[in-house]
Parts: C-alpha cells; structure tokens; sequence
C-alpha cells in the first residue's frame, strides 16, 4: 500500500514529463485584436506570432516566434488573490508566492522575481528599472530583469508591464537570450504589450 | 469478447501515439544550403561536452572523471573525422578571460537554439504555425557570432555539444516497474548536437541533433562512434567518405 502510495504519484510525474505536450500551437494573425490567457485583456499584435498550446498557468498564454527558450511572451491575464502566477510544480515542497488584492504596482516585480527563483531553481534573478507606467488604461508598473536558468550559463533578458485592476494582477512579460534575440523582436513584443486593453 | 476489443483499440491508440515520436526528424538544412568540397574554411568550436549520472528522479549528477574521458575520446575521434569533412576544418584557438565567456555563452545560445528545432521543427506536429510554410529552416545565432575572437577569415563555426546521463541503478529500476505499470519512464539522456552556422549571416545552415544518441562516450569506441552520428550527412563531404562512415554503424 504504502508502495503504491509512492508509485502513484510518480507515475503521473513520468507521465507529464514523458509524454509531449498536446501541441495545438495557433497562428495569432497580425492586425485582429484578441482576447488573451482566457480572460477579459485584449492585445492587438501588429505582426505574426505562434500561440502554445501549452499554457504555463490557468490564467496564462505564451506567444512565441522561434519557441519559448529564445521569445516568450506570456500574459497573465486577471491571477486572482491567493493564486501562483504559473502552475506550481509541487504545493508542498516548492510552494510558488501568490497574488494579493492589497498589492502595489511595486509589489508586482517582487512577486515575479520570487517566482522564477523557486520555479526556475535559479539564484540569479536580478530586477533592474521599475518605473510607473500606464498598463490597459490604469495605473501600472514597467520593470526590466535578468536572470539565468538552474544548470545554463545563457543569460537572459525580460521586461514585464502589469498592473492591479479590480484586485486582479494582469501582468504582461517579454523574455529572451541577451545574446541577439532580446532585440530581435523587443519592438514587436512591447508593441503587443501597449496594445493591452480591459 | 468485449474486453479483447477494448484491449485492441487500447494497443491501436498507443500505437498511434507512438508513430510521431518515430516520424522525428534529426537533420535540418537551410533550403538552397550546398555546400561544394575544398570551397570553405570551417573552424571547429572546442566541444561542449557535459556526462553524469541521472538519479532515480531524474535530476543529473555532473561525473568530473566521466566528462574528462569523453573529452579525451571525442577529441580523438573529431581529431580523425576532420580530415573527412571535405573542406578545411580547423580547430579553434582558445580565447582567454572575457573573451572564453563569450564563446561560453555562444555555445549555449547554440544549444538553446539546437533544442528549440529538435521541439518545435523536427517533432512535425508541434510545429510553429509562422514555421511551417514553405519547408523553411530559419534559425540563427545572429551576424555578431562573427566577431568572436580568432574566427576572422573563416566561412563557417561547427558547434558540437553532447551531454550524457547515464541512468543510475535506482533509475533502471524505476524504468523497470514503470514499464509493468505501462508508464513510460526513460533512463538516460544522450543529447549530441552538431550545427553549421555562417559566420557571414549567423544563420544556422545545417544540423544533426537528437536527444538519444549512441555510442558511450566514456570509451574510444562509443565516442567514435557518437561523431559518426554527429557528423552524418555533413555538407560538402565527399561521397566517398559518407559512405564509409555509414558502413561503419
């Protein structure tokens, strides 16, 4: 029994691991405003990006050109108080920090940044600028950071554009290597991010 | 009668789920990329080369005297395989202090790119849709590539990476029950990837990889064999010496 207790559980985590994703990677046509990380936020893309079927959370869709390793742009759309920002590997032993509908724009970096370093095992995540910023029309937050992935040496970029509306986080981030591809498409993602609309 | 049914649609279904993952690709070329004998001056990265154990969950444990064998033996091997590839191919000459972290960070820029065409170009149905259209294989290091120290002159950088996880008793034995509970549980992981990259655009022009390489690196022979698989199908290699190489399988 208590065997069995064991196996279970990893099994299902073989299963996750082993077995690829349910692909469904969709076309996001350029010029079509759309709804995002099934929730009330709209963006209006004004080139082409691919849309993974595989989602990082409930309320969370990643955009990508060349996969999600070289482009991620992920929209977190209405995370509501006491939820993670992405799906938590395990609640017992790596519990993810959660939303909560008394935090400040300023709180919105600090939430990401603990998340990555749980999630992604990384002690290099560093935030950079944080300034206020206008986001889908209310008062919000624009912030850059840095990290490095557990066991990689590649160093990564990202700027994330959120804020609190209705006691919801909507929060969209833009990360890739340094090295050529954070520029490569900066432009077109921040232009997916200032389109956002409620 | 019923439950033999049920079982056949059971083992038609696994079957089906099967196929895509054999349907793999494992080489990708630029469309238009030739590449003719005696033509180009190529230079070899030094390998990236990365053995260990896996535990029973899975995590990899680096092994320092692994690591350094299988870079005594591929070194030998890619030291015998250079002279084959049919155009000029030489080693590249170390860089010190900024200038190491620099390659450092290009070859893992390398192997973020290899393992996002083995994710999202050689598994067909995972495709990226602005990907798909017209056989295209467009994947880039970008033109900077260019400017690492001591590639002036040259056409073209050969990256070659392989990381080994050779599977631990406990994982063998997690592999084994898994099986009897119809899970599938792999052990070991073989990752080599071998890529072309023009040093005049910084596109990627050709690439071997897959995550389940053979030949254990450790020995002479695995290693050998590994660049064999690395370097199959290598553009601008005379017919000649392909063919050897495939006898030699």
């Amino acid at each position: 029994m208590r065997l069995r207790s064991l196996f279970l559980p990893l099994a299902a985590v073989a299963l996750a691991c082993g077995v690829p994703a349910a692909a469904g990677n969709k076309l996001v046509v350029a010029g079509q405003r759309i709804a995002v990380a099934k929730s009330a936020m709209t963006v209006l893309p004004t080139s082409e990006w691919n849309r993974l079927g595989a989602r990082p959370g409930r309320a969370a869709e990643t955009w990508t050109l060349d996969g999600d390793a070289l482009n991620d742009l992920t929209f977190y759309g209405g995370i509501e108080s006491g939820r993670p920002l992405f799906r938590e590997v395990s609640r017992k032993t790596k519990p993810l920090p959660t939303v909560s509908t008394t935090m400040l724009v300023t709180d919105i970096p600090a939430l990401l940044e603990n998340s990555y370093r749980i999630a992604l095992g990384t002690a290099s995540m560093t935030i950079g600028t944080i300034e206020p910023a206008t986001f889908a029309g209310a008062k919000g937050v624009h912030f850059t950071y840095s990290f490095v992935r557990q066991d990689d040496t590649l160093r990564r970029r990202g700027e994330g554009r959120g804020a609190m509306i209705g006691g919801r986080l909507y929060l969209i981030t833009y990360e890739a290597p340094a090295l050529y591809y954070y520029d490569r498409s900066a432009a077109a993602a921040r232009q997916v991010a200032e389109s956002a609309q409620l | 009668m019923r439950f033999v049914r049920t079982m056949l649609a059971v083992m038609a279904a696994t079957m089906l789920a099967v196929v895509p993952v054999q349907a793999q690709e494992k080489t990708g070329v630029k469309p238009g990329f030739t590449l003719q004998p005696g033509t180009a001056r190529i230079v070899l990265l030094r390998p990236s080369i990365r053995v260990g154990a896996q535990s029973t969950a899975g995590m990899f444990e680096p092994n320092a005297d692994w690591t350094q064998q299988a870079r005594e033996n591929i070194g030998r091997a890619l030291a015998k395989a250079q002279g084959q590839l049919g155009n000029t191919v030489v080693d590249y000459v170390e860089p010190v202090g900024a200038d190491a972290a620099a390659l450092a960070e290009y070859q893992a820029l390398f192997d973020a790119v290899a393992q996002s065409v083995i994710e999202f170009q050689f598994f067909p149905g995972n495709r990226l849709p602005t990907k798909k259209r017209k056989d295209q294989f467009a994947w880039s290091l970008g033109a900077d590539v260019a400017r690492l120290p001591g590639l002036s002159g040259a056409d073209y950088a050969l990256f070659v990476t392989t990381e080994d996880h050779f599977g631990s008793t406990g994982r063998k034995v997690l592999q084994v029950f898994a099986a009897l509970a119809r899970v599938p549980v792999t052990a070991g992981v073989h990752k080599g990837f071998a890529g072309l990259v023009d040093l005049h655009t910084g596109e990627l022009v050709w690439l071997n990889a897959d995550l389940q390489m053979g030949g254990d690196v450790r020995e002479a022979d695995g290693a050998d064999k590994r660049v064999r698989q690395l370097l199959e199908g290598f553009p601008g290699r005379p017919a000649a010496a392909t063919v050897v190489a495939s006898a030699g399988r």
